[in-house]
Parts: structure tokens; sequence; C-alpha cells
């Protein structure tokens, strides 16, 4: 019980650290969204309007002012206004964070799956030639810019072979090549890693020992040393959430596709600090989350774990 | 899988015919709606494609858009996603002709100007009513000016830049409103034709600037040919037509409701997916077709739309405040250092014609200025060394003077086609003379600063679309748009000149001293003259745009 308490202060705690460092580096930017939004020249406001519209939306108010109202906003689950476009950031958010988050657990199985998948057939295909070459494929998805895998799969499937439509399509059809996107360039660390840990299980003594009893190599891989592998995979799981927020980035542009990504990118573009906010606290507490997770997970997996957190 | 629209072409429209069009449209002659082109060139290719005379009513029409839109309120409709949407869903008291320009009655059936056009009298048309049931009365009508003329600062409203000197208005009676100005404003009338001077009910009115933010469009309601009947934030739109719209303007041949059931806007913000989803047949119109990607809407046969903005060109404005810019010789050279048919040659097409003056050829009051700003490297040349730049000692080959190089900067226009690649040309160009320009690359907040600055951004690339002579002012006067960031009290008086004088003769000649004088000042090297480029299915008819090149859905209809 003490367990689950502690982690969860020390969730909030780092919570709390990412939203006041994400308001100071936002503040210590220079300009901000009240300038970026009325201040261009494109919108022919003098001086004096200026000044009037800075007034009324606080902007020059002191840092701890500032801070202060922000946090005590963000506690209540309100981020205020865009300062952009001046749309609630709850309902900016709210619109977006579904699609994201199937996004994302979708990229993430699928990536899964792929790198288990190569994992797998670099291990145990009786050709060297094709087991080489599909262990050097996780360096090459790697080093695949998402962008440019977006547009190519759009260019095939959509555009030349009219299988999938990304202009309204159908909710199905419209995360097929999204998630493909996504997935690939996940997959490739996490294949890499896979790969590494059976290698290092299949040297282990003790699975000597079982293939002097006569196991095959399936046998082995499903029984023993995927098992022993998966932990390392797992963790890296966890850290390659960030990897899939910014790979939301580049596939919701290119896909057409309204989600955090999106909202991301565009809250950069205008230093819309609200929004930024809200998507720094959003973003800390997935990480929090998936995690804990994945220690929750770990032990269960692994039970040379448990043992040692039982000790 | 098989969401993709797949419509049998009536008439196989030939790239010939295509190829027809675009000339049309380029060469200024291609009419405010797309039929008078389209007609033209099937007739005489001599396809089967219908008549102008079968419309058919109904359909749905899907619309791409380059970005989401970022507020609804009127006098912010110059950003083209805002204004895009503004333009249908809004009624205004007076309809521009987007190819004689001429202005002509709408929501206003008849009006009157005083004699210094410091008073206008607008007499309403009866029976105009609201999406949301209310009348269309004097009072509303006093309530949308009153708004846009004056803002307010408390909600958040500036003051409309398209509405200089407004003092206030006076109900007359029912249906007629006078508005009164503290000094002449003879752009008033054209004014409240533009999409910034959209009518709105009193409820919209009583919103403040959040209200007209995304997320809310549904409750923005006006008396235009659609109603904004669903949103989901960021990606899509849908316009529906109203059954009960009877009061296009007079002149039209089309009068009733619009011919389609419906417009989705469909926000894309990648060209190359745009383009793509027009040629394989995923949609029915697309805005923003990019220069390069123009040839593979013409070559997959399909129809592509070049509208002119008819404001000040796409130019590079410089600022004189700047020590190095201080000095007219040095401006003159990088005006005579500039060629820009080498831009529109290498990066555009005939759609973006080389500018040829301050203003767009088919702009009101455009003069033509285009002895004073010739390409003349060698005259730049002589100019710079006769400014005291010169390439004694230099070993970049950019030009110095008392150990300081001549290297400038300049800041992207990100709402602009291509900005970057005409800047990285321009630089190209003004090497060739010695100078060393550099392109500013900076986050949003810094690039708000820094283009404000004239020590950090001296040339600024930008544009401004309005069919009115005012827009001169609205892009160069230090209390509007203010490009130059001026201090030139000549420049400003000269501009309100232009602003304040009721003569309509006496008022071109105003504009042409300002113009004239921009370009004896070498204030601004004009680049070329900016078309909004749109792209359709040939079953698509009707599409038209505004003096401004906004899309108009009210007449379009769809074939098949």
């Amino acid at each position: 019980m003490s367990y689950v308490a502690g982690r969860v202060a020390s969730a909030l705690g780092v919570l709390l650290a990412a939203f006041t460092l994400a308001f100071l580096l936002l503040q210590a930017l220079p300009g901000d969204a009240v300038m970026i939004r009325f201040e261009s020249p494109e919108l022919g406001l003098s001086p004096e309007q200026i000044a009037t519209i800075r007034e009324s939306y606080g902007a020059d108010a002191g840092l701890l002012t500032q801070y202060g109202h922000a946090l005590a906003g963000a506690v209540q689950g309100d981020f205020g206004f865009s300062a952009a476009t001046g749309a609630p950031v709850r309902v900016l958010i709210g619109e977006a964070i579904g699609s994201t988050v199937l996004l994302a657990v979708l990229g993430l199985l699928t990536a899964t799956v792929l790198a288990v998948a190569l994992a797998v057939a670099a291990t145990l295909l009786p050709w060297s030639w094709l087991a080489g070459a599909i262990r050097s494929l996780p360096s090459l998805f790697v080093s695949v810019p998402v962008f440019w895998l977006g547009i190519v799969l759009v260019q095939i499937f959509s555009f030349r072979l009219g299988w999938i439509s990304v202009i309204r399509p159908g909710p199905l059809e419209g995360l097929i090549l999204p998630v493909l996107t996504l997935a690939v360039p996940i997959s490739a660390p996490l294949a890499q890693i896979l790969l590494r840990s059976i290698d290092t299980a299949r040297a282990a003594p003790f699975v000597g020992v079982v293939r002097a009893k006569g196991a095959s190599e399936g046998w082995l891989l499903a029984n023993n040393v995927l098992r022993n592998a998966a932990v390392p995979a797992l963790t890296i799981a966890g850290v390659l959430l960030g990897e899939l927020i910014g790979g939301a980035v580049v596939t919701e542009t290119v896909f057409a596709r309204y989600g955090i990504g999106r909202i991301t990118a565009d809250a950069l573009a205008t230093q819309d600090v609200p929004v930024l906010q809200a998507i720094v606290v959003l973003a800390a507490a997935a990480f929090v989350v998936v995690n804990l997770g994945v220690d929750l997970l770990a032990p269960i997996v692994d039970p040379r774990l448990r043992r040692r957190a039982a000790a | 899988m098989s969401r993709i629209a797949h419509r049998p072409a009536a008439g196989i429209v030939s790239f010939a015919v295509a190829a027809v069009m675009l000339a049309g449209c380029a060469s200024g002659s291609g009419g405010g709606t797309a039929d008078s082109t389209t007609d033209a060139a099937t007739g005489s290719s001599g396809t089967d494609a219908t008549p102008a005379g079968d419309v058919q009513t109904g359909g749905e029409l899907l619309y791409l858009e380059y970005q989401p839109f970022t507020t609804l309120y009127p006098p912010q409709s110059g950003f083209y996603p805002n204004g895009g949407i503004i333009a249908n869903i809004t009624d205004r008291l007076v309809y521009q002709d987007p190819v004689t320009l001429e202005l002509e009655p709408w929501l206003a059936t008849d009006w009157t100007v005083n004699e210094d056009a410091t008073e206008y009298t607008f007499d309403l048309r009866p029976g105009v009513t609201f999406s949301d049931g209310t009348q269309l009365t004097a009072d509303v009508v006093a309530k949308n000016f009153d708004l846009y003329g004056l803002g307010d600062a408390e909600r958040g409203f500036p003051v409309s830049e398209q509405i200089n000197n407004y003092a206030g208005s006076t109900v007359v009676d029912e249906d007629t409103v006078t508005f009164s100005f503290s000094a002449p404003a003879p752009g008033f009338l054209q004014a409240t034709s533009a999409n910034g001077a959209g009518i709105l009910s009193e409820a919209t009115l009583d919103g403040d600037v959040d209200f007209f933010a995304p997320g809310n469009a549904t409750q923005v309601v006006g008396t235009g040919p659609f109603v904004v009947a669903d949103e989901t934030v960021g990606t899509e739109l849908l316009l529906e037509a109203r059954e009960d719209y009877d009061w296009a303007p007079p002149s039209l041949e089309h009068q009733g409701r619009a011919y389609l059931d419906a417009v989705r806007f469909t926000v894309t913000p990648e060209d190359a997916v745009r383009v793509g989803a027009l040629t394989s047949g995923q949609a029915d119109l697309v805005r923003y077709v990019q220069a390069y990607d123009e040839q593979q809407v013409t070559g997959a046969g399909l129809q592509l739309f070049a509208p002119q903005t008819q404001g000040v060109n796409n130019s590079l404005s410089l600022r004189f405040t700047n020590p190095i810019l201080s000095d007219l010789k040095v401006r003159q050279a990088l005006v005579a250092g500039v060629d820009a048919q080498e831009v529109v040659d290498t990066i555009f097409t005939e759609n973006y014609p080389a500018a040829t003056g301050v203003l767009s050829h088919t702009a009101l009051g455009y003069v033509d200025e285009s002895d004073r700003l010739a390409y003349d490297p060698e005259h730049a040349a002589e100019l710079l060394d006769e400014a005291g730049w010169t390439l004694d000692g230099a070993t970049d080959g950019i030009r110095t003077k008392d150990g300081q190089r001549l290297s400038l900067v300049a800041s992207e226009a990100k709402p602009q086609p291509l900005s970057k690649d005409t800047l990285t040309l321009v630089a190209q160009q003004l090497a060739k003379i010695g100078v060393e320009l550099k392109i500013l690359a900076a986050d949003a907040g810094t690039f708000a600063e820094a283009i404000v600055d004239p020590d950090q951004v001296q040339l600024y690339h930008s544009m401004v679309a309005r069919s009115d002579l005012d827009v001169i002012k609205s892009q160069y006067h230090s209390q509007n748009r203010n490009s130059l960031l001026s201090t030139d009290a000549e420049l400003d008086r000269l501009l309100e000149v232009v602003s304040s004088t009721a003569d309509p003769a006496a008022r071109l000649e105003a504009s042409k001293a300002a113009q004239d004088y921009l370009v004896e000042q070498a204030y601004v090297i004009p680049l070329f003259e900016e078309p909004q480029v749109y792209g359709a299915q040939n079953y698509v008819h009707g599409f038209g745009w505004d003096s401004i090149a906004r899309p108009i859905f009210y007449s379009t209809w769809l074939e098949g």
C-alpha cells in the first residue's frame, strides 16, 4: 500500500516539475503568444490597440502572478484558452486526444508484433543469408524518416493503387497507413533490443543444457529464451513513448489527422503557451503512467524480479 | 475501402482545353466564375460537356483546405482559411463584381453618399433573415459597423483596417441606416462589400473575440447562402445550403438557394496529399496548388483556376530606418539588382505574372512603374560604388564600407507561396552585385520580435489583397500594417490623401502619387502578382471567387 502511495506521490512530483519547467522555458523564449497573434503587421493594428489587448490578456503581469494563475487552473483541469485562437484548451485537447491515443496504442502494438516477428525470423530461419538480411532491417527502419515513409505509403496505396482513401477515410481505413508509418520506425529499436537479448539468452549455460536434452530451437525460443529476453524490450517500450509522440506530429500532418501531434506542431508555431503547457503535462502524465505499468508488469514476466522485490 | 469517389466523367476535357483555360485565367480575362472560361473552352473543343444551362441542384462538394481557420470574426478575414468560410456564410451590404470591380446592390438596395464622403446612407433589402431566424434590420446593421468601425478592446476586437475614420451610426428607420465619419472615407463603400464587413446576427455580435474561435463555428450566424452545420476542430467544417436563401446580389443570374446541398471543408496541410487526392479522384476541389504541382493537375486533365488577389503585389519592403538602407542609392541598387522575371520563370508559372508596379495590373489605380523597376545589375553595382560600398579588399565577394559588410536579413512570409524559395533566389541575385542576403530563421516568438525591428529584418516579404485604392494605405501606413516600419511623414500624408479624398478622379491621382513616391524612394521591390490557385474535377461547374480570389460556392454545381 505504501509502495503505491509513494509511487503516486512521486508521479505528482514529476508532473509538477514538468509543468514548472515547461512554464519557465516557455517564458524564457523571446516574444509571447499575444504578441505573435496580434502584433503581426498583417493584422494592421495600431500600437495603442495592441497595448489595450495586451493589458486585457494580462500579458505583462509578473512571472509569479502568471505562474500562480496557470498552476491554479491546471490543478482544476482548466488550462485556460489558446492564446493563438482563443479556443478553450480543454476543448482542443479533448477533441484531439482520442485519435492520438488510438494511433499510439495501435502503433505500439503493431511495432511490437513487427519487432517480435523480425526477431523470431532472424533467429529461427535456417538460411543464414536471409536471417542476416532480416537482422539488418531494424537499422534500415530506424533511418527511414517518418515523413518520407508516410508520403510514400500514401502515394502507393492511395494515389496509385486506390486501395485506401486518405481524404475522409472510414475509421478503420484511416488508421492503416498512419499506424504503419508510426510502427516501422518504432519497431526498429524494439527489434534490435530483442535480438540482442535473444542472442545473450541463447548463449546462456542453461540454454545449452535444455538444448542438450534435445529441445528444438523453436521450442527453446518460445519457452525459455523469449521470456528471458522480454524484460529489456519491455523497458525500452516505455521509453519509446516519446518516439510515438514525435512520430504523431509528423504522421498526423501527413495524413491530415487531427490529434495531439497536430496541435503540438501548431502550438509550437504560434508559441501558444497555454496549449503547450497542457501538452507537456499530458505527455508527462503518459510517461509516468506507462513507466509505472512497465514496472508493475516486469515482475510478472520475469519471476526473478519478483523474488528480489520480496527479499 | 470503397469510399473513394468514382464519378463518371461526362465530357473528357483534353489537356489542350485545360491549357486554354489556364491561358484565359492568366491573362486576366478569366472572369469571376469558372463557367465563362469552362464553357468557352469546352465549346471550342467540341466536347459534350453539359452546357451551363443544365444546372444540377444537390450534392456535397469536398473541398480541401490548406490550413484550419483561426477565427470567423469578419475583420480578420484576410487570412485565407478564415476568408474562405466567411465569404460563404455572410452577405454584405454591397456586391463587388469580381471582374469589373463595380459596386452593386446586395443587402442594400440603394445608397447615397454625401459630397465629401463623410456620410453614407443605406436602404436595406426587405425580407432578409439570419439563419437563426431573426430579421435583418437597420439596428443590426448599425451594430455590425459600430463594432467593425470602432472596435471593442475590452472584448478583444480591434478596429477593422478596412474602415477608416468611422464616427458612428444612426438608425433612420426600420430599413435605413446612416454611417458618419470624422473625415472623408471614400473607401468605405468598397469596405462594405468586403468579407471584412460580413453582416452578422445580433446574438453573434454579442460574443467576445473567443466566441469566433475554432470550436464555436456553428454559433456564428450570418445571412449567407450557407450555414456552418457542423465543425470538427482543426479538421472539418460542414457548410449546408439554406433552403430559404433568396437575396443574392440582383445582378447575378443565379437567384434563390445555392445549387450545392453542402460544402465540406477538410483541412489537408500536406501539399503532396492535397494534389494527389485531387488527381486520384478523392476530392472535388482543392485550394493552394503549389506552382510546381500545377503541371500535375493540368496533366491529369483537370481544371486549374488561378484568380488574382488584385491588391498590393507580393513584394519586399525595404526598411529605410535601418542605417544601411537609409541611403537612397543602396535601396535603388537593391531594386535594380533583383530580377523579378527570373523569380517568376524559375519558381513560379505564368499564373504569377511578374510585377510591373506596386499594385497588381488588374487592381484599381494600377500604375505601370516597370521602367523604374527594371533589372540592371551593372547600374546597381555603380550605385553601390557611389554609395561607398566597394569590393576593395572583399574576400568573399561581399561589399564593405568602413569595415562593415553589406549584409541584410529578409523575413520569410509564411502565408505566401514559396516565400523561402523566392528569397533564396533573390539572395543569389543580390550576391552577384556584392550584397549578402540572409533569410531569418527563428522560432515564432523571435520571428514576431524581429520583423518589427529594422535592425533585425531589413527586407520584409509580404502582400495584401483588397479591391480598393485604400489597400496601399493598409500596407504602408505607419498606423496600419506598416510593412516599411516607416517614419516618413510624407509617405503617411500621401497615403492619407488616398483614403480621404472624396472625388474619385482626384483619389486615383492620389494613389498614383503614393505609388510614384514608393518607387522613387525605392522603398519596395515588387516581385509578382499573387494568385490563389485552385484545382478542380471536371464535373465541378460554376466555381467562383470574389475580387480577392476567396472561393465562392454559391453558384457551384456538380455534374453527373
